[in-house]
């Protein structure tokens, strides 16, 4: 199935799981505007994810709105599914709720040792609970 | 939308390129001490002096991974950085490290389940906050409180677009308690400032400092800010020094007679 990956912020790892998984698909990134006008993204964070972007292999990076975009890539490139990387960020979860209104989306989960989804409200109780898995190397 | 070029060399010419494609973007006219990238990432891991971090963390000038670009913007991943640290051994230094990493898993989870209520009070306030401003004042938003320790700190993220976490405590801190301003204007202006700015940890970490989402404020005293921050400030004029007291009388001065102080707090630490 032709797929395309999207990075977001959250995920710029270019050995990411996912790239390995769809080694053909073409890469794309999109600079939201309203988003870095809204929360006065800085500019440091702007290059930073830029830079990071220029060691992904055939990126393709874009400015606009992100489910714009990525709508019309979709079209360009015949994808029927985009790849991503989870992230607990409601607004990038709102373009990908989006999105899943016109493709299939294949989220991969983040990774850590503890993901009880009953997460207690303060850290001590969380660490008390999952040190060990926490401090055992797997 | 619009393709972006991919063939520029150089950190100067991508930030003058970068700054002609998004022209409302703020000039700083510097560029980040922490360049991006999984390569330079795993570089500064490989510089990082783990075994110092336990002693030193919670010191300005100590030694601390400022690792948080990479992580947060997912070049590295936060399992790997896990795995590499254990492989160091067993020490105080890396069960601290990977607890510390444990506390940003901690807040994915409660930003996974609450989502975009962690923007909200998660918690009745430990203090009155009744009358906070909900905006940002100017002075504070362009580093010119005329603190000369606070105008440092927010010179700093505005320069490099990071914070060792105890700047991150004292400037929320000085913000919300001392300046009375709600967290979440606060917590809004830093967010777009840090490179590694995340709502989990950021948002959640006002919180924390604000008493929405611990037991008790974060205040700290002037004997705190030397003795963890003295290398780094510039020196503050001893006259109306607003951190000058014991945290009994602070307490008294920014919270009023009803509020119980527990003991004093002589970390950076969370609890
Ligand atoms: C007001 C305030 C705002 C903050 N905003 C952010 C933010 O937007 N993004 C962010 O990543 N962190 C945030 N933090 C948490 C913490 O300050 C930074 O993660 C840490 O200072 C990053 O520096 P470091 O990599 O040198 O940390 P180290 O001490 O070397 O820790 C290693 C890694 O562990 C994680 N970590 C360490 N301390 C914390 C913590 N207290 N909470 C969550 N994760 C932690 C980070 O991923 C960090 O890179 C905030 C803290 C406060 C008090």
């Amino acid at each position: 199935m032709p797929a395309l990956i999207w990075f977001n912020e959250d995920g710029l790892n270019p050995q990411h799981q996912m790239v390995q998984d769809y080694a053909d698909a073409p890469k794309v990134y999109v600079f939201d505007v309203n988003y870095l006008k809204q929360w006065a993204i800085a500019k440091h964070r702007v290059q930073f994810i830029y830079e990071s972007l220029l060691e992904i292999p055939n990126i393709e990076i874009y400015k606009g709105e992100t489910v714009a975009t990525l709508r019309q890539l979709v079209t360009d490139h015949q994808a029927n599914e985009i790849i991503t990387t989870e992230t607990p960020n409601h607004l990038i979860k709102s373009w990908q709720d989006e999105l899943l209104k016109y493709t299939n989306l294949i989220t991969y989960p983040e990774v850590y040792p503890a993901t009880d989804s009953r997460s207690p409200r303060r850290f001590s109780h969380y660490w008390r609970k999952s040190d060990r898995a926490w401090l055992t190397l797997t | 939308m619009k393709r972006l070029r991919t063939d520029l060399e150089g950190r100067e010419a991508i930030a003058d390129y970068l700054q002609a494609e998004f022209s409302f973007l703020e000039n700083t006219g510097v560029l980040a001490p922490h360049p991006g990238g999984r390569s330079a990432g795993l570089e500064r891991l490989e510089q990082f002096q783990l075994e110092k971090y336990g002693k030193q963390r919670n010191f300005l000038d100590g030694e601390v991974g400022q690792l948080s670009p990479y992580i947060s913007r997912g070049c590295l991943e936060l399992e790997e950085v896990r795995q590499w640290a254990l492989r160091h051994g067993k020490s105080n230094s890396v069960e601290k490290f990977v607890s510390e990493l444990a506390w940003r898993a901690f807040f994915h989870l409660v930003y996974e389940e609450e989502g975009d209520r962690i923007l909200k009070d998660m918690e009745k306030p430990k203090v009155s906050m009744r009358r906070h401003q909900t905006r940002l004042p100017e002075d504070i938003a362009s580093g010119e409180t005329g603190i000369p320790s606070m105008d440092t700190f927010i010179a700093m993220l505005k320069e490099t677009g990071y914070l060792h976490n105890h700047t991150r405590m004292y400037l929320a801190s000085y913000i919300v308690h001392f300046r009375r301003v709600s967290w979440r204007a606060g917590a809004d202006w830093m967010y777009g400032l840090l490179i590694d700015g995340d709502f989990a940890s950021n948002h959640l970490s006002w919180q924390w400092v604000a008493s929405t989402f611990s037991h008790k404020p974060y205040i700290f005293n002037r004997e705190n800010l030397e003795r963890y921050a003295g290398s780094v400030l510039p020196g503050d004029p001893r006259k109306g020094d607003p951190f000058n007291y014991s945290y009994e009388e602070l307490s008294e001065q920014l919270f009023g007679s009803e509020y119980q102080p527990e003991r004093s707090r002589t970390s950076g630490s969370y609890r």
